[in-house]
C-alpha cells in the first residue's frame, strides 16, 4: 500500500514539475523574456573581470547603459537595485546613440538595444580599446565585435560571446560563463574572419 | 558436563581463550567501531566537498537557467558509483535539474529541498547544499550517496575481523594448551601420584617437585605427609611382625605349657596313685605288724607275770626287753600311721569342751617316771581360772606329751617346766603353753627341719637317745589342724624353748571329720533289761586275740564268751545278752560293721555296749553305728578294764536308779571318770603307760 501511495505521490510531483517547466519555456512575452535578460545582465557583472581602471573608485557603482529602446522598463532597475558585487552597486542610465558621447565612454556594461541595429558597428569601434562589456541584443553583434550577444534557442535565451572582443577591452570573463555561453569568431566587415 | 567439573587442563585453557578471546575482540571491535565511525564522518565530508565543487560547476548554469549545461555537469557524478542520484533545486524549490545512477534501482528523492547539511537516511548518505554565485544563492543542490564504501570497507573489516579473531584464538590455543601444563602438569602428577599410593599401598613412591611455586609447596606437603605415613606404615609392619613372632613364641609356650600340663596332671595322677598304694601299704603293713605285736607283747606280759610269779627274776628283765623292743615298734608304727593319715587328710578332730587344767596335772603325773630318769624337775605354772577350752583333747595332750618327753628326753639334771595362759589377740581367745627345758638345745641348721617327718636333731641323736623322730612332725600337724601353731626359740646348749598356741575355741575343719560329741554316758538301760552282768563277749576272727582277751577278762573275774565269727557272735549275745560285746572288724563274711549294725539293730541287743577292739583306724564310723568306746590293738588292758568296769556300774546301778545314776553321770566331767573311751586316747596313753596286767 505504502508503494502504492508512494508512486501515487511521485508520479503528481512529477507531472506538475514537467507543466512548470514547460510553463516557464513557453512563456517567451517580451517582459518574461526581458526579465531573463536583466537577470543575465546582473550575473554577467559577476562572471566578468574589469581592470581596476575601469572604475575611478574602488566604490564606484557599476554603471549599466541601455543604449536605444528600454526593452526592460523598470525591471533591470528592480534586479540590481540594493545589489552589490565587491563592494560596488548599480547605476542603470538610459542612453542614446551619439559618437562622441561621454556618457557611452563612461558606461561599464552597455547594453545595445536592438533600436539601434545599424550603429551597431559604429559603436563597436567607438568602445575599441575600452574596458566596457558590450552587450548586443541582435543576430551577429558578437561576430561584428560585440563582446556579449543574447540569442534565443528553443525559445530560450542563451547567449554568445567575442572572447577575443573581450580580450581587447581588457576584460576577463570566467570559464564558467564561457562553458554556458557560444563561442562566436570576430568576422571582419567584408565577412573575414579575422584571426 | 557440569563446566564446574572440567579438568584443569581444560579450565585453564577456556580461561585462556575466553579471557584473551575477550580481549581481542572487544579492543577489535572498539577499533572498528572507530574507524567505520570516522570513516563515516570523512564519507559525509567526501560527499559535503563534492556537493561543494558540484555545486560550484552548476551555480553558472543555474544562474543562466541552463538546464542542459547543469545536467551535463550532474552527469560527471557518472564516475562516483557511491552517488546514487542528485538534484538541482531552483531557489523557488522546482526541480531544475537531476540526476540518476544507471545502476539505481530506484529514484526517490525529496521534492522540496530540506534543511541544508548531510544526514543519514537509511542506508543512504543525503546533502542538502545551497549552491552559489559570488556568494548569491541560486538553487539547492542534494546528493545522496548509498555508502556502499561504508558497506564493502564494514564487510572487508568484518572478514578481518573474523580471520583475525580465528587466528589469533589458534595461537592462543595453541599456546595456552602449552602453557598450561605448567599449572596442570604438576597436579596431574601429583593426582597420578595420589591414585598410585592408594591403589598400590607403596607409600615410598614421592611425587616430583617441578616448580617452587603453591603447587610445589603442595608437592612437598604431600611428600612429606607420605614421609609420615610410610614411617609409621613400617613402624605397624614392625609391630605386626613382633606381635605376629610374639603371639608365635606365645602359642609355642602355651602348647608348651600344655604340655608340661598333661605331663604334670600325669605326674600328679601317678603321684596320687602312689600315695595311694603308699596309705594301702601302710595300713597293710600295720595292720599286718600289729597282728604279730599283739602277739608278742601280749604274751611276754603274760609271760612276765607269770615268770614273776614263778620267781625267775633273772628272765623278768629279759622279757621286760622283749616287751620295751616291742612296745617301741608299736610306738613307730603309731606314728606313722597317723603321719599318713594326716598327709592324706583324713584325720578328723573330735571337739569337746574340757578343763585345762587337770589335763596339766593328769599328763604331768603320767611323765613322772621319765622326769625321774633323767634325775629332771618339773615347774608347773597353770595361770588361774584358765578355765575349759573346746579342742580335740587327745591330739592337745599328745602334742604336749610329745613336747614334755622330748624336753625330758634331752636335758639331764635339769629343770623342765610348762607354762599355761590365756590370752586375747585380733578378737579371738588364745591358749598358750609353753615347755622350757634346759637341755641342749638346737642350732639354727636343725631347727630349720625340726618340724619334719623323720628329722631328728642329728643322726647321732636317735641312736642316744631313741625316739621315733615324728613326734614334733606330729605334734606340729595337730596344732595346725586345729588352726594353731608352734614356735620354737633355741641355743645350743642354752635350752629350747617351744610354745604352742591354739585357738581357745576351735572350729571345725570341715563338717563329716567332726563327730557330735559323744558323752562316755551309756544309754539308759530298760529297767526289764536282763543282763548277764559278768559275762564278755568277744567277736574276733584272730584266736591270738581271744586267747588273750580271755586270759585277761578272766583274770579281771568275768566270764568270757568268744565267738570266731561274726554270725556266732550274734548267735552268742542273743543266748548270753553279755554285759559288753568286744567286737574285731576285719573278719571273713560277716565283718565288724554288720555285726555291729545288727546289734544295734535288735532291740534285745542295743541296750549291750559294745567296744570296739580292732586294728582298723575309723572310730567315726564305729560311734556312729553307736559303739560305745573304740579301741586300737594292741589292747591298752588297763583302758580295756576302767572302760568294763564302768559298763558294769553303769548296767547294775540301772536296775537300781537308773535315771538318778545317768542324771549323775552326766553332771560329772567325763575327763574325771577316767577320760574319753577312745582308741587314740587309748593309744597315746600306751606310749608311756605300761600296759595293766
Amino acid at each position: 500500500m505504502r508503494r502504492v501511495w508512494f508512486l501515487i505521490v511521485t508520479t503528481c510531483l512529477l507531472s506538475a514539475m514537467a507543466l512548470a517547466g514547460h510553463a516557464d519555456g513557453v512563456d517567451s512575452s517580451d517582459s518574461s523574456e526581458y526579465l531573463i535578460k536583466a537577470g543575465f545582465i546582473y550575473n554577467f557583472a559577476k562572471l566578468v573581470e574589469w581592470p581596476t581602471t575601469a572604475f575611478p573608485q574602488p566604490d564606484s557603482p557599476f554603471v549599466i547603459g541601455i543604449l536605444g529602446n528600454d526593452p526592460f522598463g523598470a525591471t533591470l532597475d528592480t534586479i540590481v537595485a540594493d545589489k552589490k558585487i565587491d563592494g560596488r552597486g548599480f547605476a542603470v542610465k538610459r542612453l542614446k546613440w551619439s559618437k562622441d558621447s561621454k556618457d557611452l565612454k563612461g558606461c561599464n556594461i552597455l547594453f545595445i538595444s536592438s533600436s539601434e541595429k545599424e550603429h551597431l558597428d559604429s559603436v563597436v569601434e567607438a568602445m575599441k580599446g575600452l574596458p566596457i562589456l558590450t552587450i548586443g541584443d541582435a543576430p551577429g553583434f558578437a561576430k561584428r565585435g560585440g563582446i556579449i550577444n543574447f540569442t534565443l534557442e528553443d525559445n530560450k535565451v542563451r547567449f554568445e560571446v567575442n572572447v577575443e572582443a573581450a580580450k581587447h577591452a581588457d576584460l576577463t570573463i570566467s570559464s564558467r560563463l564561457l562553458t554556458l555561453a557560444k563561442i562566436v569568431q570576430q568576422v571582419a566587415a567584408d565577412g573575414r574572419k579575422s584571426e | 558436563m557440569n563446566l564446574r567439573d572440567l579438568s584443569i587442563k581444560r579450565k585453564l585453557m577456556l580461561i585462556t581463550m575466553l579471557t584473551s578471546g575477550l580481549a581481542v575482540v572487544l579492543s577489535s571491535a572498539g577499533f572498528l567501531i572507530y574507524d567505520l565511525i570516522s570513516f563515516r564522518q570523512s564519507l559525509s565530508q567526501d560527499l559535503m566537498t563534492q556537493a561543494e565543487i558540484i555545486g560550484y560547476n552548476s551555480a553558472a548554469a543555474m544562474a543562466f537557467k541552463d538546464e542542459s549545461a547543469a545536467t551535463v555537469t550532474l552527469s560527471a557524478l557518472q564516475a562516483k558509483d557511491d552517488i546514487v542520484s542528485a538534484v538541482l533545486y531552483t531557489r523557488d524549490g522546482k526541480i531544475f535539474a537531476q540526476y540518476v545512477h544507471t545502476k539505481a534501482s530506484t529514484r526517490n528523492f525529496p521534492a522540496p529541498p530540506q534543511d541544508r547539511g548531510y544526514r543519514f537516511e537509511g542506508s543512504n548518505l543525503e546533502v542538502f547544499r545551497d549552491v552559489t554565485l559570488n556568494g548569491e544563492p541560486v538553487g539547492t543542490l542534494f546528493l545522496q550517496s548509498d555508502m556502499r564504501q561504508w558497506d564493502s570497507r564494514a564487510k572487508r573489516y568484518a572478514i578481518i575481523f573474523l580471520s583475525f579473531v580465528m587466528i589469533s584464538g589458534f595461537f592462543a590455543l595453541l599456546l595456552s594448551s602449552k602453557l598450561q601444563k605448567l599449572i596442570s602438569g604438576p597436579i596431574l602428577h601429583l593426582e597420578d601420584t595420589m591414585r598410585m599410593v592408594s591403589a598400590t599401598k607403596s607409600y615410598e613412591v614421592r611425587a616430583t617437585k617441578f616448580y617452587g611455586d603453591e603447587i610445589g609447596r603442595l608437592i612437598d606437603g604431600f611428600n612429606t605427609m607420605l614421609s609420615e605415613i610410610q614411617h609409621r606404615d613400617t613402624a605397624f609392619h614392625h609391630a605386626n611382625d613382633e606381635l605376629q613372632t610374639r603371639t608365635l613364641e606365645l602359642e609355642g609356650e602355651i602348647v608348651h605349657r600344655k604340655e608340661m600340663q598333661k605331663e604334670l596332671l600325669n605326674a600328679k595322677h601317678a603321684a596320687e596313685d602312689a600315695n595311694r598304694a603308699k596309705s594301702a601299704f601302710l595300713a597293710n603293713m600295720s595292720h599286718e605288724l600289729r597282728t604279730p605285736l599283739n602277739a608278742i607283747i601280749g604274751y611276754s606280759e603274760m609271760l612276765e607275770e607269770e615268770t614273776h610269779e614263778l620267781g625267775k627274776v633273772e628272765s623278768v628283765k629279759d622279757i621286760q626287753e622283749i616287751q620295751k623292743a616291742g612296745k617301741h615298734l608299736l610306738a613307730l608304727i603309731n606314728d606313722v600311721l597317723d603321719l599318713s593319715k594326716i598327709e592324706a587328710g583324713r584325720m578328723g578332730l573330735h571337739l569337746e569342751t574340757f578343763e585345762i587344767s587337770p589335763m596339766i596335772e593328769e599328763m604331768v603325773a603320767t611323765l613322772r617316771p621319765a622326769l625321774s630318769k633323767n634325775s629332771n624337775t618339773i615347774q608347773v605354772h597353770v595361770a588361774q581360772d584358765l578355765g575349759v577350752m573346746r579342742a580335740d583333747i587327745t591330739k592337745v595332750r599328745q602334742i604336749l606329751f610329745n613336747l614334755l618327753s622330748n624336753a625330758c628326753k634331752f636335758t639331764d639334771h635339769g629343770t623342765i617346766s610348762i607354762a599355761v595362759n590365756r590370752s586375747t589377740d585380733q578378737g579371738e581367745d588364745w591358749i598358750r603353753f609353753q615347755v622350757t627345758d634346759s637341755g641342749i638345745g638346737i642350732n639354727a641348721k636343725q631347727k630349720a627341719n625340726l618340724f619334719q617327718e623323720f628329722t631328728q636333731a642329728d643322726v647321732s641323736i636317735a641312736r642316744k637317745y631313741g625316739g621315733t623322730g615324728l613326734g614334733l612332725a606330729i605334734s606340729y600337724r595337730y596344732a595346725r589342724l586345729m588352726k594353731g601353731h608352734i614356735a620354737v626359740e633355741s641355743e645350743p646348749g642354752q635350752g629350747s624353748v617351744f610354745t604352742v598356741h591354739l585357738p581357745a575355741k576351735v572350729t571345725p575343719e570341715t563338717t563329716g571329720t567332726t563327730q557330735p560329741e559323744k558323752t562316755s554316758e551309756v544309754p539308759a538301760a530298760s529297767s526289764e533289761m536282763k543282763s548277764n552282768l559278768d559275762t564278755i563277749l568277744v567277736i574276733d576272727d584272730d584266736s591270738v586275740v581271744r586267747d588273750l582277751m580271755s586270759r585277761f577278762l578272766t583274770k579281771l573275774g568275768f566270764h568270757v564268751v568268744a565267738a570266731a565269727s561274726g554270725e556266732e557272735g550274734l548267735r552268742l549275745a542273743k543266748q548270753v545278752n553279755p554285759l559288753v560285746v568286744t567286737l574285731d572288724v576285719i573278719m571273713p563274711d560277716c565283718d565288724g560293721w554288720a555285726v555291729l549294725n545288727k546289734l544295734k539293730a535288735d532291740p534285745e541287743l542295743a541296750e549291750i555296749p559294745v567296744i570296739m577292739v580292732t586294728v582298723v583306724d575309723n572310730e567315726s564310723m564305729g560311734f556312729e553305728l553307736g559303739a560305745s568306746s573304740y579301741l586300737i590293738k594292741p589292747v591298752d588292758r588297763d583302758r580295756l578294764a576302767v572302760l568294763i568296769e564302768k559298763h558294769r556300774l553303769t548296767r547294775s546301778s540301772t536296775v537300781l536308779d537308773a535315771k538318778a545314776f545317768a542324771a549323775s553321770l552326766r553332771n560329772a566331767s567325763p575327763k574325771k571318770a577316767g577320760g574319753r573311751e577312745k582308741g587314740t586316747a587309748a593309744r597315746n596313753d600306751s606310749k608311756t603307760a605300761a600296759p595293766v596286767k
